[in-house]
């Protein structure tokens, strides 16, 4: 282990001006965070309700469950082109969470059930800041909930797929320029469909394989509320209350993974995830009311991102086991159209974990992860808006597994 | 394997470099030296903004941004004749504010702000780098007595420089030599345009050209002898302001119901065309539904052997109407209908002409200038026409033309926000880093404030 985590220093330490990817959160597992976040190809338990519904049916026990959740400590530095003048994020924390349950149905048929939070974002930066008539603040937030069936083809394969039910909320602030206070405040929920599917493939003893598609669940707001703060003045220009609509798009993710058992303890798995952003084209608000004035077309310009993932982990004990990894997130927003909003830097990231067992049923995971965001001057061209960024985050996570 | 051991390693990683900070910016003054740096210019570099050089208002001025900035290069506090009055030195300043028109109609618009004034006879009593004087021209930077308290009240020296000026015979040349200056700024020309600009090209004259490059080469000339390195930066066409845009040649729409009016206004001047018609002139006035052009007085038609009454018309598109044309007149007193309105609120054809080839040949000698003495230069021109023509877009703020919410003119609509005042300075410091290969900083232009809406 020792051995391990020196290799990743040094790797990371090379590769500190590489560096998360959009506002996808993929902290679905801890066992899986300490991995690498690498799952496709693994049976980790239930887990697999979100990282691949094919690998379900080959679940050893009759019952599985786990719970969880990490917490996403993150700042991001910003100077304004040209100027020696910074700006920092004060972010809260976040706080992504899992339930898994699955339950053998008969030899062939597993039923399983999530509810998790793969997608979210909140980034507050100081209300008077140089980009405050972009974006003060925003909090993004979706919960997904999965019911799940996977089946066993033969003794090898398993197939399975998820329906999902997808809850979400956005709430965002920027300034106007109408004077000191005056802003706008976004607001608004929704809720959508999507499904997962998984196929898994177990090779032979050692060697297993995955394969994972989730679809793009498309939030479409409609009847958001939109508060203006504005001069007295203005008011009879610009409605003080008002609805809009807009739509954000979770995109769809393939994901394609193998996992190695080199021995009795130790465990490799390398994993390569397709995240198809190529569908954030543009983020549009339409009011309601003085519509003509006040929406507004703002491109985003995605494109799809390949997140290559390594992960191992190693049996230390009965009671004990260590986990590590690392991947390179390259960044799916535009150079040139950068929003402080998401401020997705090609983010380069190691992970640990540890799992303690006290009893052969239960399991105590723990991971943590370091990412570190490589520096980079980006412009939102619309606006004319650009500077130098750069993001360090730290996750910590804990979760509980349990089987029988 | 400990876990503790597992857990320390990771919190020292995460701990190393949990907060990221930028330091990428390296401040330098590369060949120039901004220990003491002078600003000489008119009212767009003294700070003068919604018809008044008033306190607020007056650190947003381009120049005192970059006296601020130089601050981190090596540049000694930057001083201004602070104005302590928020109503200005002279009447003038306005505010936004409800006004109610003739017709009883109440819009928002800017009204006038009075309050108790700082006088100019309050000489400040301490040196001050801003040199900026509100009203100069080119020759009035190279005259002596253009500070004498005593000649203000004839008109004959500039109240605004006999605030600050040394003594009273200094002239603002002499002053900023005086200041021993190691770098300057010279933005000056505009108001040997627009003093007859904003007079509808009555009662001011522009400057001849090749006065204005004689004055501009001693000006020069005597600042870089100092050993002085500086900035200079050209004129805009004045009509990028939104002082000649704001009203429209044809404000006058009548509708079906006014069917009427337009027929008593075409009979009233069926003598009018008939006469042009007998003089072989193109003039004719003519009314109909829709949007009309107004109807103007201009003495320039008695060239034509014209009398008085015959010398009026309707005003062309690419003719200007200024912005201090009196609305209520326009509504209530039947100007640009029955009664032309009067020379000093239009710019004519001929006279934007003008004015037009005087601020190119002002622009090429500063050009000119700028190349012979080797002195950054920044195109204003170039950047008022931006805005003017497509907008200009910074930190999320579109910058146009348009009056009161086009971010760019003050309430004055000739003198600039505070917002675009820092987009100015920016351009400034550009050109100046690279000239001089300095670092200075630029300014985040979206903390300064825009127009106050009440």
């Amino acid at each position: 282990m020792k051995k391990i985590t020196l290799l990743l220093v040094s790797s990371f330490l090379l590769a500190m001006d590489l560096l998360a990817g959009g506002y996808q959160v993929r902290l679905q597992g801890n066992k899986q965070n300490g991995m690498g976040l690498v799952g496709t190809s693994l049976r980790l338990g239930s887990s697999s309700v979100f990282y691949n519904p094919g690998a379900l049916s080959l679940m050893p026990n009759q019952f599985h469950f786990e719970v969880g959740g990490s917490a996403i400590l993150s700042h991001v530095d910003f100077q304004l082109a040209g100027t020696n003048s910074n700006w920092q994020t004060d972010n809260p924390m976040g706080t992504p969470f899992y339930f898994y349950g699955a339950a053998k149905l008969n030899d062939w048929m597993t039923l399983g059930l999530g509810i998790y939070t793969p997608y979210g974002s909140s980034a507050k930066w100081d209300d008077d800041w140089a980009g405050k008539f972009l974006i003060q603040n925003i909090s993004l937030q979706a919960i997904f909930f999965q019911p799940t069936l996977s089946v066993k083809i033969g003794d090898k394969l398993g197939l399975g797929a998820g329906f999902v039910y997808a809850m979400g909320d956005v709430e965002l602030n920027k300034a106007l320029n109408y004077g000191a206070d005056a802003s706008v405040n976004l607001n608004g929920s929704t809720n959508a469909y999507g499904f997962n599917l998984g196929a898994y493939y177990q090779a032979s003893e050692q060697l297993s394989i995955g394969l994972n598609y989730r679809s793009n669940v498309s939030m479409s707001m409609e009847g958001g509320t939109a508060s203006f703060i504005i001069p007295q003045s203005l008011s009879t220009t610009i409605p003080t209350a008002n609805r809009f609509s807009a739509e954000l798009p979770l995109p769809a993710n393939l994901d394609f993974g193998i996992a190695y058992q080199v021995n009795s303890r130790l465990l490799l798995a390398v994993e390569l995830d397709w995240v198809m952003w190529g569908a954030y084209e543009s983020l549009d608000f339409t009011f309601e009311e003085q519509g003509d004035l006040l929406n507004s077309v703002n491109p985003r310009e995605f494109s799809d991102s390949y997140i290559p993932r390594i992960g191992g982990e190693y049996t230390v004990s009965e009671s004990f086991t260590v986990r590590a990894g690392m991947y390179y997130d390259r960044s799916p927003s535009n150079e040139d159209y950068f929003t402080p909003e998401t401020v997705s830097l090609n983010t380069f990231a190691y992970t640990l974990g540890f799992s303690y067992r006290p009893t052969s049923s239960l399991s105590i995971d723990a991971s943590f992860i370091q990412l570190f965001g490589g520096k980079a001057e980006r412009t939102y061209q619309p606006d004319n808006f650009g500077g130098t960024y750069q993001a360090n985050t730290i996750i910590p996570g804990m979760g509980v597994s349990f089987h029988f | 394997m400990n876990i503790k051991y597992f857990f320390y390693l990771a919190l020292a990683l995460g701990l190393i470099s949990c907060e990221p900070e930028i330091t990428d910016f390296t401040p330098d003054k590369g060949e120039a030296d901004f220990t003491r740096y002078v600003a000489i210019g008119n009212s767009l570099t003294a700070g003068f903004a919604d018809g008044a050089l008033y306190q607020s208002a007056q650190p947003y001025s381009w120049a005192n941004i970059l006296g601020k900035q130089m601050e981190s290069v090596g540049g000694q506090e930057f001083v201004y004749p602070e104005v302590e009055s928020e109503f200005g030195v002279l009447p003038g300043k306005r505010k936004l504010g409800y006004s109610t028109s003739c017709v009883g109609s109440t819009s928002l618009a800017p009204v006038p702000d009075e309050g108790v004034l700082d006088p100019f006879s309050r000489h400040v009593g301490y040196p001050v780098h801003n040199l900026g004087v509100p009203g100069a021209k080119l020759v009035h930077l190279l005259a002596n007595g253009y500070g004498n308290p005593a000649l203000v009240p004839q008109g004959l020296a500039s109240p605004y420089f006999a605030r600050f000026a040394a003594t009273p015979e200094i002239s603002v040349l002499e002053q900023a030599i005086s200041m021993t200056p190691t770098f300057f700024s010279v933005w000056i020309g505009s108001n040997d345009v627009l003093g007859y600009a904003v007079a509808g090209g009555d009662g001011d004259a522009i400057t001849p050209s090749a006065d204005f490059e004689t004055y501009y080469q001693v000006l020069l000339q005597s600042l870089v002898a100092t050993g002085a390195k500086g900035v200079v930066a050209n004129i805009p066409d004045i009509e990028t302001a939104a002082f000649f845009n704001t009203i429209p040649y044809n404000p006058i729409v009548l509708g079906e119901e006014q069917a009427v009016i337009v027929d008593q206004l075409n009979s009233g001047y069926a003598a009018y065309n008939a006469a042009m018609e007998q003089f072989g002139l193109p003039y004719r006035i003519e009314f109909s539904l829709g949007a009309n052009a107004m109807v103007i007085a201009d003495p320039a038609m008695g060239a034509l052997g014209l009398p008085a009454e015959l010398q009026i018309r309707q005003i062309a598109e690419n003719e200007r109407v200024l912005l201090t044309l009196p609305q209520d007149s326009l509504q209530c007193a039947n100007w640009g209908t029955m009664k032309p309105i009067p020379p000093q609120f239009i710019l004519t054809e001929s006279e934007l002409n003008s004015i037009a080839v005087a601020t190119a040949n002002y622009n090429a000698t500063i050009q000119q200038a700028a190349e012979d003495f080797g002195l950054a230069f920044v195109d204003v021109n170039k950047l008022m026409n931006e805005v003017a023509e497509s907008g200009l877009r910074v930190d999320g703020i579109l910058f146009t033309q348009s009056f009161v919410t086009g971010n760019t003119f003050s309430l004055d609509g000739i003198h600039l926000t505070a917002q675009a005042n820092a987009v100015l300075a920016n351009y400034f410091i550009d050109a100046i880093n690279q000239t001089y290969g300095a670092n200075i900083s630029q300014v985040a232009v979206s903390s300064y404030p825009g127009i106050a809406f009440p």
